[in-house]
């Protein structure tokens, strides 16, 4: 066997679980001497549970790793080092202040007479980065650099310690287009140098472009381990999603146009920085408009911008007609609900009761006695929510930090019941949050739209954007690339149109 | 230019426009003499700057200069009260005690995980009150003023020539403490522990290590600083070091060091060292009461931290605006 088709890491039945809830069940992994081997699956599918036992942050329940044919145990960043593996963060850990130079041996610098050795280090730099052909020079500050050759220089980090193996999480997540370019075509001489990459995508094109081999994980297991010839985006979405879940699930759903009339009307927005462009759409009395995409296709960015938190470039927003002027403050007065995506740091306040929580976005609605709020008003509507969505503990005294994450978010939604609402924002509803909390998520929207509520719909959890949703707009690169008005949608369909496949029809047949 | 560079210029520019301010409203203002005595005056403030410049760079704070300085004052009088030991041995009493001061406050900061203002707000009132614990009192229980008028000591309190000693050992200090902090691997640490502890911790710093040894190093120049005062005054109070929390901290940020942590140096807190001594002594020179020292100097604070604010977000702005262009440039 050639030197290169070595296999220098591999992961045998790897288990791992979670209080209780198995997450890994008998996980194979194996990546070869300098090849680009993609780790690919849903949210939830256990790619970044397996990548944490390899990397030691995670203690494995079963299973064995071996690195070079011999086993070993990795506990901790140190025995990573040791052995040669480089984890790229996909939040960076460089720092700012510093040179590229002092951030690639942080820790590690050349001394001379005790001081540190700043000609040996930036030529040791220098010497790096000729020799993969990187776009920096040694002694820039890091805080000039854009967020692309910041994370050339965790990857420069990695390989000063001479790392065999590097792991990447998504490195284009936070890239524009050139500064991917130049992220592959320095894949491309890594691997080249004998370096091995695990690469862990969303985006099928990447791997498509650069994955030697691809592993894919479904639900804790492996779905398949495909040679690159073998790598073909229709076949790899069917196995991501599994087809039997698909349907088993009743996942599927006939979509269609609602017949009320127009109450949200978006033309022409776009943003600052284009990570949303030109997006044009209606949305109807009582209906639940889905929106589909990758992570970073820009639908977070667009919602805030409708409800006004984040400002736009250009483009207006209609609300029954009367142009809108979006802040957060004359968004709620014209009858929006916000709920963000992640809840805890942005949509209730941990400290605080039920009761302060759902009367905070609603003290213009709260009796007063003169200046002072009335207790009793307050205390009304917090046990009103409490019973029209079935909050538990039923205490209105309850900080909210100290409930359950399912609970937490129908405190969220509460408070945006008590008002008039016309439109509800929600953005990843359910995202860690127990099945039966879901399940009383998923009938509260559809209630609220039956009683008229438009609901805007942002998920990346397919099955859910399916089931909720009347009507499904798909977005991917900042832009709206697909609608769903009349079809039978599956998964596979809107996964495929994230991705940007044309033929998505071929994926459900 | 470096940005470190253009702030350096913002603070020299500063600095000579008060310079420029105060010879024109009085004539002595400009003399030897008196230039000599706002670098004496800046010394000590330059020297305890040094460490505390280290601690602001990890993003830290430390209130208890000034007491911490009064504590070292009172426990060589105390030595020089009732010991018949040479003088060498009371300022090695003098340095364990600034180090121990400098210690603690790492230790209830880096283990004990209390946020710095509170910890060094808290040591303030402990070192003070110690002081008044140690105070050398009168039959009648009044603190008195400890006279320590050994020539060996008070020549500390000299000059070398025209220049005073305490000049020379801020020069000293300013050379070492820049050395230190460019050239060593724990001058880096200051600045990545700054920056980010995550991104620190992952590089395999030693988090802990490093702030505490940054309050050691003030705890050491606070003690330099109170040894050269008291000798300079041939005595110490309880009262010792009023001021010196505020003055660093404020030398410091004029000088360009970021509160927020990760920037700054000690050729920075230099200028802002001069700086507020030029003031002091300039507020002096005209007559004026000298409570207007520190209403001057807080608005000065006020205005530059104002300033790197604003200066701050125009960087950033910049650097997003670059942005925008080459994702449009992209676009099309």
């Amino acid at each position: 066997m050639s030197e290169k088709g070595e296999t220098i890491l591999e992961a045998k039945e790897i288990f791992k679980a979670f209080s209780g809830v198995p997450v890994l069940q008998g996980v194979h992994f194996d990546v070869r001497k300098g090849e680009v081997h993609a780790l690919m699956g849903e949210n939830g599918a256990g790619k970044s549970t397996l990548i944490k036992i390899i990397t030691g942050v995670y203690s494995k329940d079963r299973g064995s790793i071996f690195w070079e044919g011999k086993e070993v145990e990795i506990n901790s960043y140190k025995d990573c080092q040791r052995l040669g593996i480089a984890c790229i963060y996909q939040e960076l850990s460089v720092i700012p202040p510093l040179t590229v130079a002092q951030n690639v041996y942080l820790g590690r610098e050349p001394k001379k007479g005790g001081l540190i050795d700043y000609k040996k280090m930036n030529e040791m730099t220098a010497e790096l980065i000729a020799r993969y052909d990187f776009p920096l020079k040694p002694e820039t500050i890091v805080a000039n650099l854009g967020i692309g050759q910041r994370q050339l220089i965790e990857i420069l980090k990695g390989l000063s310690c001479n790392s065999r193996l590097l792991i990447m999480d998504e490195p284009t997540a936070s890239l524009s287009g050139k500064e991917a370019e130049s992220l592959f075509s320095i894949i491309n001489t890594l691997r080249k140098n004998g370096v091995s990459i695990i690469y862990i995508s969303h985006r099928l094109e990447e791997v498509y472009r650069l994955a030697d081999r691809l592993t894919v994980l479904r639900d804790g297991k492996n779905a398949a381990v495909l040679d690159q010839a073998d790598i073909q985006p229709l076949r790899v979405i069917e196995l991501m999603i599994g087809k039997t879940v698909d349907e088993s699930a009743g996942s599927s759903k006939q979509m269609r146009v609602s017949k009320n009339e127009v109450r949200l009307d978006v033309r022409g927005l776009t943003d600052e920085t284009g990570r949303f462009r030109d997006i044009s759409f209606t949305a109807h009395k009582g209906e639940i408009l889905g929106f589909g995409g990758l992570i970073g296709a820009g639908r977070t960015e667009l919602v805030r911008a409708i409800y006004g938190i984040d400002k736009f470039k250009s483009g207006e927003v209609y609300l029954d007609g009367k142009k809108l002027n979006p802040s957060p403050k004359r968004s709620i007065k014209a009858g929006f609900g916000f709920v963000p995506e992640d809840r805890r740091q942005q949509g209730f306040i941990p400290l605080l009761s039920i009761e302060k929580n759902v009367a905070l976005t609603n003290y213009d609605i709260v009796k007063r006695n003169g200046a002072a709020i009335s207790d009793a008003s307050e205390l009304a509507m917090c046990k009103e929510a409490i019973k029209k969505i079935d909050i538990r503990p039923a205490d209105p005294e309850k900080a909210v930090g100290l409930l359950s994450g399912g609970n937490q978010q129908k405190v969220v939604l509460g408070k945006w019941l008590m008002r008039d609402l016309k439109v509800l924002i929600i953005d990843e509803p359910t995202a860690g949050i127990d099945v039966g909390a879901k399940n009383e998520i998923y009938e509260l929207l559809e209630s609220l739209a039956k009683q008229g509520v438009t609901v805007l719909l942002v998920s990346s959890d397919l099955q859910e954007l399916i089931r909720v949703s009347h009507r499904i707009l798909v977005m991917r690169k900042g832009s709206i690339v697909k609608e769903f008005d009349k079809e039978t949608v599956t998964q596979a369909m809107v996964l495929a149109a994230a991705q940007g496949l044309e033929e998505s029809k071929e994926a459900a047949s | 230019m470096k940005q470190t560079t253009v702030r350096h210029l913002i603070s020299l520019g500063m600095l000579l426009v008060l310079i420029v301010m105060f010879s024109i409203l009085s004539p002595y203002f400009l003399s030897p003499d008196n230039l000599l005595e706002v670098a004496r005056d800046a010394s000590v403030v330059g020297i305890i700057g040094v460490g505390v410049t280290y601690v602001i760079i990890t993003a830290g704070i430390d209130l208890s200069t000034g007491s911490a300085m009064a504590l070292v004052g009172m426990t060589m009088a105390n030595i020089y009260a009732y010991t018949v030991w040479p003088i060498w041995i009371m300022l090695v009493f003098g340095i364990l005690v600034g180090l121990l001061a400098g210690l603690f406050n790492g230790f209830v900061v880096a283990r004990l995980h209390l946020p710095e203002f509170i910890a060094t707000l808290a040591t303030m009132g402990i070192y003070r009150a110690l002081t008044y614990a140690i105070a050398i009192r009168d039959a009648g229980g009044v603190i008195q003023s400890q006279a320590m008028t050994d020539s060996g000591f008070t020549a500390l309190g000299g000059a070398a020539g025209p220049v005073y000693l305490v000049t020379i050992a801020l020069i000293a200090a300013i050379v070492i403490g820049q050395i230190v902090l460019k050239y060593t691997r724990f001058g880096t640490n200051l600045y990545a522990v700054g920056a980010s502890q995550k991104a620190a911790a992952l590089s395999g710093i030693n988090i802990a290590k490093v702030r505490i040894l940054a309050y050691v190093v003030t705890g050491f120049c606070v003690a330099v600083g109170a040894i050269f005062t008291t000798a300079r005054l041939q005595s110490t109070t309880a009262l010792l070091g009023d001021g010196f929390e505020f003055d660093p901290i404020a030398a410091a940020v004029v000088g360009g060091v970021a509160l927020s942590g990760g920037s700054g140096d000690i050729v920075g807190t230099l200028i802002g060292a001069l700086f507020m001594a030029a003031l002091d002594n300039g507020v002096l020179k005209l007559h004026m009461n000298t409570a207007y020292q520190y209403i001057i100097k807080g608005i000065i604070l006020i205005l530059v931290v104002m300033f790197d604010a604003w200066y701050k977000g125009r960087m950033e702005k910049a650097a997003q605006e670059k942005g925008v262009k080459e994702a449009a440039a992209e676009n099309e």
